[in-house]
């Protein structure tokens, strides 16, 4: 520990200037940060540019002041003065450890704090398991990495051709085959593909640095590196929705028994069964389905299918899907909307096929409502973090926000504004626009700012007398077959002109 | 007098390069080991190895009796190790990196380390990357015999540096090195020649000759004989007589086992009768030419 400590020591001396401006900027960040907190209310007070900047200049300082200590004390090569002296590689990594907790994690720790508190949110009460969290992630996501990578590397030069190369190849990959990358968002379930990520990513960057400190073998290491990053993007592209869906329903809330909800095809309603002609030689199968048997005070929101269509000549099309559905499509009944390939269609169209599939649901309930007050005054609301409502720089319009303390709420939110009548009913504006949600146990999201915000506006006619927050939790994520006999497609085929959207 | 440096079968290969080839080397305890040999001979690379900063392909490098591998800390607070090419801490002050170092090292000597750098007329508050070559060359050697250090391994220490500031390190090493092990290697053997006890030679990963230099001085002599008649050579001299030249009636070549009554009675056999045999010691410059010259031909 002395030895590690004196090396620190070293360090600080060494990179003060580095050390000076990633603090500076922390400062900065903290600043611009916590000045946020009031442009709602302030317009005057907006430092967008500077908050803008701050948020690409943070990791930038970190990244080099991570390099700068790790090339003080070089892994390759064999010219190093150090590597003959009575270096302990355990005391080294320790030093750089220390280094990089006490310049990157601290400051950035205190600026949260600062940022949580200026928004009202509770850095060491509600958001402390976030607060704490969210260092993790800093060290997952911006530390290990380029950590990693400096072992690996014997300089700037080195390093910067290390990181630019992955992301050349990833371009390239998006001009050629784009629906890889930009092919498969999951939605609320997002966070378990992050996190496959971030296990690899955790596992592997300390063990390549461990492994080069203590035996400096970098061929080997950086063999490792390969692979890991190989495991982690093909894990990331190649795992099936279906089975993240899966490991989200290990996180039900309450146990999803069989009969608790039942999807069938609304066969009553088949005018509304479709079979649009898209471009690209594809068509866009409408289903009307119903989730039935759900208790009063729950809700479904369907969230993927995998389906399989098949001709009575054994001819087969199998798709799986996510789908990008919202709160206001929440219901019981709804659309599911299938492509096929074209050639597959023409040659199915007139026959009876046989649709068997799977819906997988994410149920909800324990709807809550929090009043919030017109006069901007900030209103804890459970599960999302503080709300508060006013009326805005101009007079006719009204703000509703929801300050989150490191993470989207786990609980579906919409936004109303109420208008009391003279009859003493109530008007109610609910805001029609789509909430983020993630369904992750875990209390952050990868990232560096530590208030996520969402807020809604309106410009009624008559003043709102209040607003109010409703949340619905999710509480269940299932799976339920359904299959249609019997089905022509070509007699529900509309050209896409011809369809509204 | 047990061994502070032992090479066992030790091969090193860049890819297809071989620089070390089955290399086997004992560097005995209080011995100035001269390991000499020509730029590229796999001098340093063999240093490296045995100082664990890269690793043999084949065999075992031992410091201390034990695996260069395993070389801990501990071990290195007993080894000073300076190189020409070694990287330094260009950022520091001279007298900042002798007091950085110092913590490493139980046995660091205070006094001794700032008698060394009045010695080397080091400037305390000068930064390493503001030195000459020479003065790195001196703050690195102060900072390697300031704790008084069992084994001193200096690869190349004096490269591109003038006479003066050779004399000054070698005498700085001699001074301090008092009852230490030390192995210095060199291209230039009048750099070493001078005050090694032992002597390496290493040429093209192989090692040609390790020994006592006294007993390499005993064992090489130049060798004139004067025939009686001139006479064709003999087809095959011994494999210990080197260079062998012929002129009418004079053969000169070097006995690199020479024994005065052994060698005597050989040309005798060889050659019949003799007018004059005139046996001449060789500096050591010319013992080197001879093995270096004798090492092409068989090659």
């Amino acid at each position: 520990m002395r030895q590690a400590l004196h090396i620190f020591k070293k360090d600080v001396r060494h990179l003060w200037l580095e050390i000076a401006v990633t603090i500076t900027v922390a400062a900065a960040f903290s600043f611009t940060g916590a000045r946020r907190a009031l442009w709602l209310a302030d317009p005057a007070t907006n430092r967008t540019a500077a908050w803008t900047m701050v948020l690409i200049l943070l990791p930038l300082s970190w990244w080099t002041l991570i390099a700068r200590a790790i090339h003080g004390e070089t892994l390759l090569g064999d010219r190093q003065f150090w590597i003959t002296r009575p270096y302990s590689w355990k005391s080294l990594l320790g030093a750089k450890v220390l280094f990089i907790l006490a310049f990157v994690n601290l400051p950035m720790f205190l600026a949260d704090i600062a940022i949580l508190r200026a928004n009202g949110l509770r850095p060491l009460g509600d958001a402390l398991p976030g607060l704490l969290w969210s260092q993790v992630l800093l060290a997952i996501v911006f530390v290990l990495p380029i950590a990693a990578l400096s072992a690996l590397t014997g300089g700037f030069v080195q390093l910067i051709l290390a990181i630019l190369a992955p992301c050349v190849i990833a371009l390239a990959v998006a001009i050629v085959v784009p629906e890889v990358v930009l092919g498969g968002f999951w939605g609320g379930s997002e966070w378990i593909r992050t996190y496959y990520v971030f296990l690899v990513l955790s596992v592997a960057a300390p063990a390549i640095l461990v492994w080069q400190y203590a035996t400096r073998r970098t061929p080997a290491a950086r063999f490792l590196a390969v692979a890991s990053a190989m495991l982690a993007v093909l894990g990331a592209t190649l795992i099936p929705w279906s089975a993240a869906f899966k490991i989200q329903s290990w996180f039900s809330k309450e146990s999803a028994e069989q009969s608790l909800a039942y999807v069938d095809f609304e066969s009553s309603r088949s005018w509304l069964i479709r079979a649009v002609l898209e471009r690209g030689d594809r068509v866009r199968v409408e289903l009307p389905l119903s989730v039935t048997s759900l208790p009063r005070d729950m809700s479904a929101k369907p969230e993927g299918f995998s389906l399989q269509l098949e001709a009575p000549d054994g001819a087969k099309w199998q798709t799986s899907q996510v789908l990008m559905s919202y709160p206001s499509d929440m219901g019981q009944e709804f659309s599911l909307p299938v492509t096929v390939d074209g050639a597959f269609y023409r040659k199915v169209k007139d026959e009876p096929i046989r649709v068997r599939g799977s819906l997988y649901l994410t149920l909800f309930g324990n709807r809550q409502t929090a009043r919030v007050p017109i006069g901007d005054q900030p209103v804890p609301v459970p599960h999302v973090g503080v709300c508060a409502a006013s009326g805005g720089a101009n007079p006719r319009s009204y703000f509703l926000g929801c300050r989150s303390a490191f993470r989207f709420p786990p609980v579906l939110v919409s936004y109303r504004f109420i208008q009391s009548t003279v009859e003493g009913a109530e008007n109610v504006w609910i805001s029609p626009q789509p909430r983020p949600i993630s369904y992750s146990p875990f209390p952050a999201e990868p990232g560096i700012i530590p208030v996520s915000e969402d807020f809604t506006f309106s410009i009624p006619r008559v003043a709102p007398s209040e607003a109010s927050v409703v949340t619905v939790e999710p509480l269940a994520y299932i799976q339920r077959n359904f299959e249609i006999d019997n089905l022509r497609l070509a007699d529900f085929q509309r050209n896409a002109a011809s369809v509204l959207p | 007098m047990t061994d502070m440096l032992r090479t066992i079968d030790l091969s090193k290969r860049f890819r297809k390069t071989v620089a070390l080839d089955h290399l086997n080397m004992v560097v005995p305890e209080h011995s100035v080991y001269a390991f000499v040999g020509p730029n590229g001979a796999g001098k340093t690379t063999t240093i490296k190895i045995l100082m664990n900063a890269c690793q043999a392909s084949e065999g075992v490098a031992q410091v201390f009796g034990h695996d260069s591998r395993k070389l801990c800390p501990g071990d290195f607070t007993e080894i000073g190790y300076v190189s020409e090419n070694q990287q330094m801490p260009e950022w520091m002050t001279v007298e900042y990196f002798m007091n950085y170092l110092k913590p490493f090292y139980p046995h660091w000597d205070t006094a001794r380390a700032a008698e060394l750098l009045q010695q080397f007329e080091l400037p305390h508050d000068r930064k390493i990357r503001n030195l000459s070559q020479g003065m790195r060359m001196k703050a690195a050697l102060a900072s390697s015999l300031a704790y008084r250090p069992r084994l001193i391994v200096l690869d190349e220490p004096f490269t591109g540096l003038d006479a003066l500031v050779r004399d000054e390190l070698i005498g700085g090493v001699l001074e301090c090195a008092e009852g230490a092990t030390i192995l210095i290697s060199s291209h230039d053997l009048s750099d070493v020649e001078s005050f090694a006890s032992h002597i390496g030679y290493l040429d093209h990963g192989h090692l040609q000759f390790s020994e006592e230099m006294r007993s390499m001085a005993e064992r090489f002599r130049e060798i004139e004989v004067t025939l009686a008649s001139p006479s064709p050579s003999p087809i095959s001299l011994p494999g210990a007589w080197l260079n062998a030249e012929q002129s009418a009636a004079v053969v000169r070549f070097v006995d690199s086992q020479f024994d005065e009554e052994r060698t005597v009675a050989e040309v005798h056999r060889l050659f019949g009768k003799t007018h004059q045999i005139s046996v001449n010691p060789m500096p050591l410059r010319a013992i080197f030419v001879t093995l270096a010259k004798a090492g092409r031909k068989a090659g």
